[in-house]
């Protein structure tokens, strides 16, 4: 399935870039393209794009801030968790993502 | 090749992480020892200019979440006027120290990330989210724990960026 997200921590300089990674790193062992945007001190990176949004199965913001653009993703699945949840738990949160993809 | 690659990154990383701010035989009994231990090695070298101002920042942030990430490696991170240099300082203690964490387990890696308040350039603060991203594969927390070699730590922390 196509995964979309953002990540994004308080300070904007480390939780943030290690959730991305975590996340992209789950989601393709899993296999399912990912692609995730973060919104740290140095800005937004990777920005997700419309073309992106509109094909992904399910939305995941790994965020412990008020994140820029969520409207964008309105009439999607979301699942909002803790930066922490994608760095300690990755592989059970893509399976929750996946889970939650596929209900009606 | 590969060797060429690995140069590359490592002259990168020179911009905010060198041997003289690695302590493999960090000596600290408890969480502020160790962010003390780690900052006289940021000052020692000139990136912060006030010891005490830096360490007031890092217990801040301290507060606002947790900063041990799994696998006995913690990254508590400031971002101050007292720091001058962005840039990393690593320390190794012995015996796991108490610290929150995301598996509930004692530190012995501490990275301290030190940010400048007003780095104009993003470029260190690229760096910085580089080291991070590194820090997301468990084979390079498990060498960080074990290596002795400051130059492997530095390789490790540097792999994401090209």
């Amino acid at each position: 399935m196509n995964i979309v997200g953002i990540s994004a921590c308080v300070a904007g300089i480390a939780h943030t870039y290690i959730a991305k990674k975590k996340l992209i790193q789950a989601g393709e062992q899993a296999g399912h393209k990912i692609h995730i945007e973060t919104q740290g001190t140095i800005g937004t990176e990777d920005a997700l794009t419309p073309e992106e949004i509109e094909a992904a199965d399910i939305v995941v913001l790994a965020v412990d801030i008020q994140i820029k653009g969520k409207e964008r993703f309105d009439g999607k699945k979301i699942v909002e968790i803790p930066t922490e949840v994608a760095i300690h738990s990755p592989t059970a949160l893509v399976k929750k993502l996946e889970e939650i993809a596929q209900k009606e | 090749m590969m060797e060429g690659v690995k140069k590359m990154a490592s002259r990168k990383i020179d911009g905010i992480l060198n041997e003289r701010l690695i302590d493999l035989d960090l000596v600290a009994r408890n969480k502020r020892e160790a962010i003390e231990g780690l900052v006289d090695r940021l000052y020692e070298v000139g990136n912060v200019t006030d010891r005490e101002d830096f360490i007031k920042d890092v217990f801040e942030r301290e507060k606002e979440g947790v900063t041990g990430i799994g696998n006995h490696i913690a990254i508590p991170h400031g971002k101050s006027d007292a720091v001058k240099a962005t840039s990393i300082a690593v320390g190794r203690v012995k015996d796991g120290i108490p610290w929150e964490s995301l598996d509930r387990e004692p530190v012995r890696v501490v990275i301290l990330f030190a940010v400048r308040n007003a780095d104009t350039t993003n470029v260190h603060l690229k760096l910085l989210s580089e080291v991070a991203m590194a820090l997301a594969d468990d084979d390079t927390l498990k060498r960080l724990l074990e290596t002795d070699d400051k130059k492997e730590i530095i390789h490790l922390l540097s792999q994401e960026m090209n």
